[in-house]
């Protein structure tokens, strides 16, 4: 095992003491599988007991120990220090309101997320219980193919700090709720397109993209928001049509 | 709860694409429409031109072969090549194409929007090149 | 958690799809189509290197003044002036130069003004 010493700057910002955000180094040893989290909960046991992070499962599941590294939005237990020399970086999430050192608060996000209504949607959700009905919510690998990359997101929210559409007007419903909107109604099993479609065709909805497709470079999950999102163009211009049609 | 209790940050400042490779790349896409405006000016003066007649036809193929004005007309093809670069593997993940249950690889999609290209190419050759 | 919403908020973006639409066929256009435009007719055709009546006076009113020159107009002037202005609408937005609201009747406007005035002439030519 080869271990080696590495500087890392994190940038500390504890308003009980200080105002402002100020960077702090600290040197830690690092082999070949030491990952950002593991530098950080290393930093955190060894070093400065005043560091605050969030983080839960190490595996890339629970998208919580989302940060900046080197100013890419990255997910900490799936970035290695092996893949970096020299100067080492790392900022809370990027277009978040900053609580404490590197944890944010995602409250927005979590808003536009439940705007979208990320959920199966039934039309009768109730029905009089007949056994030779069919299992509800059956789906053939055809239908699921459909959706199935969309449906990989873990909610960590890297695509928002990756969205400078996002940082320029936090209205913006942005990739990952976007996506999630498009995933449910490209599910066989969901009524609720229409629903959504009033939240996806507004000005903060898919058209404040422009394509700009960091989203999908930083997702960790390639789940590929940029894509979902203006797959969700079309589909906003065909309800546009259908509803001009209509009336 | 209400929508406006989550705290907002101010917008990003005017130079926040001049930090990041990524960014520079997507703002040099979004420019070369500049240099198409250009050309598209000059295509219009060039219209003018023609309804004009034949002395002012050829004073625009003059006008047209200024350094500045070849300068640009060069930039605004090299634009529409970088836009169309960065343009057709766009097209696959807009419009993913299904054919009987199977999506037709990104590759052949952005090969098919070159061989366009060359195709139109070939018939302007077709058209303007031959003696 | 309930989300209240003012009704501006709701406001459907009616105009949009279209702007995106005109962007989009006029991006293919600039992709496909202006390539070989801009090599002929602004580079090869004022170095010489087309054959002399390639695009002589005669020539190039016959061609540009007719039904397949008034489509070639359509593809290669107005459908990638809305594709630009569409851009530059963005674009300004991007940087924070201006108001959303009043860029896009100037970017949409100018377009729209440039394509009535570039079919235009190709009529005027055909009627001339």
């Amino acid at each position: 095992m080869n271990i080696q010493t590495k500087h890392i700057s994190v940038k500390r910002y504890l308003p009980d003491s200080s105002a402002d955000p100020y960077w702090q180094q600290y040197d830690l040893p690092v082999d070949d599988s030491t990952s950002m989290l593991d530098a950080l909960n290393h930093i955190k046991e060894q070093l400065d007991s005043t560091l605050s992070y969030r983080w839960s499962c190490r595996m890339a599941i629970c998208g919580s120990c989302g940060v900046m590294v080197n100013g890419i939005p990255k997910l900490g237990c799936k970035t290695f220090l092996r893949d970096y020399e020299g100067d080492i970086r790392i900022e809370p999430l990027a277009h978040f309101p900053v609580q404490r050192d590197l944890v944010v608060d995602m409250e927005i996000f979590l808003e536009h997320l439940a705007a979208v209504k990320p959920y199966l949607i039934d039309d009768n959700p109730v029905k009089a219980y007949d056994p030779r009905a069919p299992e509800t919510y059956q789906q053939s690998p055809e239908q699921l193919a459909r959706y199935k990359q969309f449906a990989n997101c873990i909610n960590c929210g890297l695509c928002y700090s990756a969205c400078p559409q996002f940082g320029l007007n936090p209205e913006f419903l942005g990739p990952a709720a976007l996506t999630l909107a498009h995933r449910y109604n490209l599910d066989s099993r969901d009524h609720g397109k229409k629903q959504r479609m009033a939240e996806l065709n507004r000005h903060d909805g898919v058209w404040s993209c422009t394509f700009v497709g960091f989203c999908s470079k930083v997702c960790p999950k390639h789940v590929d928001p940029a894509a979902a999102v203006n797959q969700g163009k079309v589909e906003a211009a065909k309800h546009t049509l259908i509803a001009l049609f209509k009336g | 709860m209400d929508k406006s209790s989550s705290q907002r940050l101010p917008p990003l400042k005017r130079n926040w694409w001049l930090k990041h490779r990524f960014f520079k790349l997507y703002m040099l896409r979004e420019a070369t429409v500049l240099p198409l405006v250009f050309f598209t000016l000059c295509l219009l003066a060039g219209m003018v031109a023609l309804l004009q007649g034949a002395e002012s036809w050829q004073g625009w193929i003059a006008f047209m072969g200024s350094p500045i004005v070849l300068l640009l007309n060069l930039v605004a093809l090299a634009a529409s090549l970088f836009h169309a670069a960065t343009f057709f593997v766009l097209f696959p993940r807009v419009m993913p194409i299904r054919i009987a249950g199977h999506s037709l690889p990104d590759n052949a999609i952005v090969a098919g929007q070159w061989a366009g290209v060359v195709a139109v190419a070939l018939l302007f050759f077709w058209l303007l090149g031959r003696v | 958690m309930s989300i209240s919403k003012h009704g501006t908020q709701h406001k459907q973006a009616f105009d949009e799809p279209l702007w995106w639409g005109l962007f989009s066929a006029g991006g293919v256009c600039f992709a496909v189509l202006l390539p070989a435009v801009i090599l002929f007719i602004a580079v090869l055709l004022p170095l010489g290197l087309l054959p002399a009546e390639a695009l002589s006076y005669e020539r190039a009113s016959t061609l540009l003044f007719s039904v397949l020159g008034f489509l070639f107009v359509g593809a290669v002037v107005c459908l990638p002036l809305f594709h630009a202005a569409h851009r530059l609408r963005h674009g300004m937005f991007d940087i924070s130069v201006g108001n959303d609201a009043t860029n896009k009747k100037l970017m949409y406007g100018g377009a729209a003004l440039l394509s009535i005035l570039a079919l235009g002439l190709v009529v005027a030519g055909m009627l001339g």
